[in-house]
């Protein structure tokens, strides 16, 4: 989702969550919202100044689901520390799942370190090169 | 700016990097549970052995300050002294064993006077080091004045002490802790009679009652480095240097058969007078320092006549075995090193009988060996050879330990050749002692032990009593540079996490993070939440140990957390105690 209108913080992750909600890989819709705000809540989710992960492993799901948004500038605080949050990647991992976890994240975290993808998923005109950026280097 | 880094994201990926370095090289080189108490028994066994060559050299220091007399032997000195020097050394060594004995009450007030199978058998594994430290320089006075009594008991003991001192500085847990123990006393055996083999068997046969290689595998490391330390300090060989022996003809089987009868019963009436001695001397009603000055007088009183009977009367085996005393002699010297060893036993004078029932056995051997040769020579050619395999089934007969016996009696010789009839003796004895007395040298006390302090004995019936508090933690929130430097810190495989009410949420497996630990963004972003396997399998305390081992089965995992009904994390259960636990369940004596 390109470009989505600021707001709070829960109603970004409210409408990511509405993007996953009809995912077959999706059990429970209702638990994966919660787990996903529980975890916000204990700690930080973000990895950047304009970028947060927000992520729940949790058995509302029944493999990895994973929801982009780049919000519309000035982004949306997350928490006090991280005031403009633009690049938002929701995800659901399976409780077992550990390792897959731990490697998507650490894809999204490497392609966002490389300023080019970073600079190029904000700078994307249309969600098909957005897509294509991560497509890229995301690899789950 | 473009291109440009946060200083302070750079400083936290460098860490991370230097930290996956950190935790790869130390997860090589990690060492297992089994692997460290190895490295300890290591070190059991050379302090063990160094504290028994210091205890040898000052023993033998204060028999020459005492007797004026350099580089001879306790038997030889008693020869050159006068009749009243030969009165005098062993009762004032007696005196000075007493003083020390009752100046020592004040130091070490409070401290039992638990010995080392106490400790392993009954105890906990926690030697009292001024108690001991005091019982040992009293064993220096008795030894060195001459009492006949062997020195093998205070080496063996302050090895013991070491070793616990050892195993509490690390925070051994009891199971653990006990094995230390039992490693320092085969260090001190091995040390005080070169026979590293004899050391752990010793020990696991007659203290720890199992040969299984959770507890004989350490004992062997502790009594080699021991071996190790000795002889490379010293120019030590085998105790014992005899002419070989060998098995003349197979007829020989038969008079060796009845020596093993022979000992196995005259080994209970040697012990059990020993005990009739100790219950004399305590009716007198005498103090303790009188009683060790009376057990010194009969000592050097006897040794006027028998200068063979002062000491532990390792030279006069190294005779006999050597052919150098005529039989007729040896009838009067035996009986009289029995009446003496009971003097010196039965007065409390502190020391060890492992060594004079060595002397036992060789005399009583060699006495039947030398009369049926008499009788009929082709059942015993070599009476000599008799004595050697009298001294194995006597050590067999008194111990209960007939494989410890044989193998020591290999080892102090190196006479291989022997072994077949040494082997059916030593069984012999073996049977025949068991069915005079029921109990050997060392079980009798330790069950009266275990009668009078019911509460020595540790009831390891359920993981709680066997389970190690405080175990490392992070908490759900803790990040993942801070779960990585757990790892660094502490030698587990698995981090609990607990909330703020120390409930147990899981555990953050190494395997798990070890890839990503490189990483820096990371390191910020996940938490213990995040990683943490909620289907960490656990127990419960009340849980008995051989549920817990079922609960091991299946399991890579080394430890496992302790869970209170209510969730709270309470400890952790090795699966390397547990097994230990196990097999000591097995042999703890019953009160």
């Amino acid at each position: 989702m390109l470009d989505l209108p600021g707001g709070s913080r829960e109603t970004v992750l409210r409408t990511l969550h509405g993007r996953l909600a009809g995912n077959p890989a999706v059990l429970d819709a209702d638990r994966l919202l919660r787990d996903v705000l529980e975890r916000v809540m204990l700690a930080t989710v973000c990895v950047s100044a304009d970028t947060a992960l927000p992520h729940a492993r949790t058995n509302a799901v029944s493999r990895i689901v994973l929801a982009v948004a780049r919000l519309a500038p000035p982004g949306v605080a997350f928490d006090p520390e991280h005031p403009q949050i633009r690049l938002v990647f929701l995800i659901g991992t399976p409780r077992a799942e550990v390792d897959s976890y731990l490697r998507l994240v650490g894809s999204i975290s490497r392609l966002l370190r490389d300023p080019a993808a970073h600079d190029a998923l904000l700078a994307a005109k249309s969600e098909p090169e957005f897509r294509a950026v991560l497509a890229g280097e995301v690899k789950a | 700016m473009k291109g440009m880094r946060d200083p302070a994201a750079l400083l936290l990926e460098r860490l991370m990097r230097l930290l996956r370095w950190r935790l790869w090289i130390q997860e090589k080189l990690q060492p297992t549970e089994w692997q460290i108490t190895l490295m300890w028994a290591a070190a059991a066994g050379f302090v063990g052995a160094m504290s028994s060559m210091l205890f040898s050299v000052m023993a033998e220091g204060i028999h020459e300050v005492m007797t004026g007399h350099h580089n001879a032997g306790v038997v030889e000195t008693m020869r050159l002294l006068p009749w009243w020097g030969v009165i005098a050394v062993p009762a004032t060594g007696g005196l000075l064993a007493g003083v020390t004995l009752l100046l020592g009450k004040r130091i070490a007030r409070g401290q039992s006077s638990t010995d080392y199978m106490e400790a392993i058998v009954i105890g906990s594994g926690e030697l009292p080091v001024r108690a001991s430290l005091i019982k040992s320089a009293a064993a220096l006075f008795s030894i060195g004045s001459g009492g006949s009594i062997g020195r093998e008991g205070p080496m063996v003991q302050i090895a013991a002490v070491l070793a616990s001192i050892i195993g509490r500085w690390r925070k051994f847990s009891p199971p653990q802790l006990r094995l230390l123990v039992a490693c320092g006393a085969a260090s001190g055996i091995a040390s005080a009679y070169n026979a590293p083999i004899a050391g752990s068997f010793f020990v696991a046969e007659i203290i720890l009652g199992t040969i299984a290689m959770e507890s004989l595998g350490p004992l062997v490391v502790s009594a080699v480095v021991a071996a190790l330390t000795v002889r490379g300090l010293t120019d030590a060989q085998q105790l014992y240097q005899v002419p070989p022996f060998k098995l003349s003809s197979a007829w020989e089987m038969i008079p060796y058969t009845v020596l093993g009868l022979l000992a196995g019963t005259l080994a209970p009436w040697f012990l059990r007078s020993l005990r009739r001695a100790e219950k004399w001397f305590v009716a007198t009603t005498m103090p303790p320092i009188a009683r060790l000055v009376i057990g010194g007088i009969i000592v050097g009183d006897i040794a006027v006549f028998y200068p063979e009977v002062a000491g532990n009367g390792y030279s006069v085996v190294l005779s006999i075995l050597n052919g150098h005393i005529a039989w007729f002699a040896l009838i009067g010297i035996m009986l009289a090193k029995w009446l003496a060893t009971a003097s010196s036993f039965g007065s409390g004078a502190p020391g060890g009988v492992f060594t004079p029932s060595l002397f036992m056995g060789a005399s009583a051997g060699y006495l039947f060996g030398t009369a049926v040769n008499v009788f009929w020579p082709t059942g015993a050619a070599d009476p000599q050879a008799f004595a050697l395999v009298g001294m194995g089934a006597f050590l067999s007969a008194a111990t209960y330990a007939p494989v410890m016996a044989v193998i020591m009696l290999f080892e102090m010789t190196l006479s291989y050749d022997i072994i077949l009839p040494l082997l059916l003796s030593a069984v012999v004895a073996y049977y025949t002692a068991k069915g005079v007395q029921g109990e050997s040298l060392y079980s009798e006390s330790l069950r009266r032990k275990a009668a009078e302090t019911p509460q020595a004995t540790l009831p390891l019936g359920t993981v709680r009593d066997l389970m190690k508090q405080n175990p490392p933690v992070v908490p759900t929130t803790a990040h993942f540079a801070e779960i990585a430097r757990m790892f660094l810190s502490v030698r587990v495989n698995n981090i609990y996490v607990t909330n703020p009410d120390g409930r147990f949420m899981g555990a953050v497996s190494l395997h798990d993070i070890k890839p990503y630990l490189g990483d820096a963004d990371l390191a910020g972003l996940v938490i213990a939440n995040d990683i943490m396997r909620e289907d960490f399998p656990r127990i419960r305390p009340e849980q008995s140990l051989s549920d817990a081992l079922g609960a091991f089965l299946g399991q890579t995992v080394e430890r496992l957390p302790v869970i209170e009904n209510d969730g709270r994390l309470l400890g952790s259960l090795s699966k390397s105690d547990l097994l230990l636990a196990l097999v000591e369940k097995r042999q703890k004596p019953t009160a």
